[in-house]
């Protein structure tokens, strides 16, 4: 694990972390005050949940997506990755050991987000209560279980195109599933087209794991069967990204 | 009871040919080809001869065009342009990659070398960029294990007491360890036992008595 070691160490020297972490933690408390809050303050609770996930996906995808990238272009230009695989070390298990070390800084961040909503945005009812604690974990699985293949294809794209394109692609992926097949779906209603409805198929849908607006309308935790089908839709994707990940991740940099 | 003690080895069979899409140098030594064991073997070649094609294909970082080869420890394969991030320093570098007794034994020896571990890698000068390398490379070699170094001009950038200070090492610790080193004749005075020259696209293998001892002389074979 010298390559996970190398990365986290990294990491942690870079400072950036301390950003994020600004961002996951101070962001939710402060932002909700720059609601109308005064004239109901019931809007407090909600827009706190809503700043810490928000925050979460943003730091996520502006600055772990971007690290993975640069991690993946940099152990392959710099030589490390040839080091590591004349030792003995193979690319799939580099690319893990770098995709882990991301890992390690993304689920602190989960955890804030989770700390926040329990503590900050708590409904007093205790059968609402129970019901956020359990959207709030729902939601968390189905966010780990979208960002954590697209930041192993952040550090495989990278390491055989460059960090831009590395992080590029996982940015336009997360944006589209997002919000560009809500696009493509308004279009699929208004025309009968089948090379559309076939691409609205096979589209990621991240949308399906935002759960934003079921903790600020409190709409309740997600059906046990409804979420355990988008955990095995999303296991799929998870399965076909990473397969994918471990035919591009290139240690070596291109002779 | 001790354990097996296995030796590092090298063996390049006849018929080798290394390169990229056509062959830069190939073995055509007769007999059993070229094997190397335990202790220090220096590889030496003009540019573009086949010195880092050779090390890589070793580590196997790249196939041989043809031929086989068969490299028997635990390889480790420091490239000439290998960096690592240029804000950490080495002191953390180290500590990632080595175990707690050796990584103290890397401090003192970075000290005699004059190497400030405190100090971001990007703001090291290009000799203690090397160093740093060096290091790593070095301490990882295992206790009574068999470790195969293949380093790709180490000494490039690094002043004279230093190289020096890594040959002496080197010598007295060869148990158990087989150090290939790429680099070019420029330090006439220094003793050579073991080369693995590259010249006219031919890998030959020259040690013991036949061996030429002073690298100044060794300038002469090569083209």
């Amino acid at each position: 694990m010298q390559l996970y070691r190398l990365t986290l160490a990294t990491m942690i020297q870079r400072k950036v972390w301390i950003i994020a972490l600004f961002c996951a933690l101070v962001l939710p408390i402060v932002l909700p005050y720059l609601t109308p809050y005064e004239s109901n303050p019931s809007l407090l609770e909600p827009a706190r949940a809503q700043a810490a996930w928000g925050c979460l996906w943003v730091v996520t995808i502006a600055w772990l997506f971007f690290q993975a990238a640069r991690f993946g272009d940099d152990t392959a230009r710099s030589g490390l990755g040839a080091y590591f695989l004349s030792s003995g070390v193979s690319g799939l298990s580099q690319m893990i050991q770098i995709w882990l070390a991301c890992l390690s800084f993304l689920l602190p961040l989960v955890l804030i987000a989770l700390v926040i909503c329990f503590i900050g945005a708590m409904p007093s009812d205790s059968a609402q209560a129970q019901m956020w604690i359990a959207t709030n974990l729902q939601y968390a699985a189905l966010f780990l279980l979208v960002v954590t293949p697209l930041m192993m294809v952040a550090v495989s794209v990278g390491s055989r195109f460059g960090s831009t394109v590395g992080y590029l692609i996982p940015l336009c992926m997360s944006v589209y599933g997002m919000y560009g097949v809500g696009y493509l779906a308004m279009m699929t209603d208004a025309q009968s087209n089948l090379l559309l409805d076939w691409l609205y198929v096979v589209s990621p849908h991240y949308h399906l794991a935002d759960l934003t607006p079921r903790l600020v309308f409190k709409h309740g935790s997600m059906l046990s069967s409804e979420f355990l089908q988008l955990v095995v839709y999303f296991a799929g994707i998870k399965m076909v990204l990473a397969m994918l990940s471990t035919l591009t991740f290139q240690p070596k940099a291109a002779t | 009871m001790n354990p097996p003690t296995v030796k590092p080895r090298i063996h390049l069979a006849r018929g080798l040919s290394i390169g990229y899409g056509e062959s830069l140098a190939s073995i055509e030594s007769d007999g059993d080809g070229i094997v190397l064991e335990g202790g220090t073997h220096y590889l030496l070649a003009r540019n573009g001869r086949g010195k880092t094609t050779l090390l890589k294909t070793l580590a196997g970082v790249l196939n041989p065009l043809e031929g086989d080869y068969s490299c028997e420890g635990r390889c480790q394969y420091l490239s000439e342009d290998l960096t690592f991030d240029r804000e950490l320093p080495a002191k953390v570098i180290f500590e990632a990659f080595l175990k707690k007794g050796k990584c103290a034994e890397a401090f003192d020896l970075a000290q005699t070398l004059e190497l400030d571990v405190k100090k971001p890698y990007g703001q090291l000068s290009t000799g203690n960029k090397r160093k740093v390398a060096l290091l790593v490379a070095d301490f990882s070699v295992q206790d009574r294990g068999h470790d195969v170094l293949l380093l790709d001009e180490p000494f490039t950038g690094l002043d004279t007491f230093s190289r020096e200070v890594f040959q002496k090492r080197w010598n007295h610790n060869q148990d158990g360890v087989l150090r290939l080193v790429s680099c070019h004749p420029d330090f006439d005075s220094m003793e050579v036992n073991s080369s693995v020259l590259i010249s006219d696209g031919k890998i030959t293998h020259m040690a013991g008595d036949e061996s030429t001892q002073c690298w100044g002389e060794l300038k002469t074979h090569l083209n």
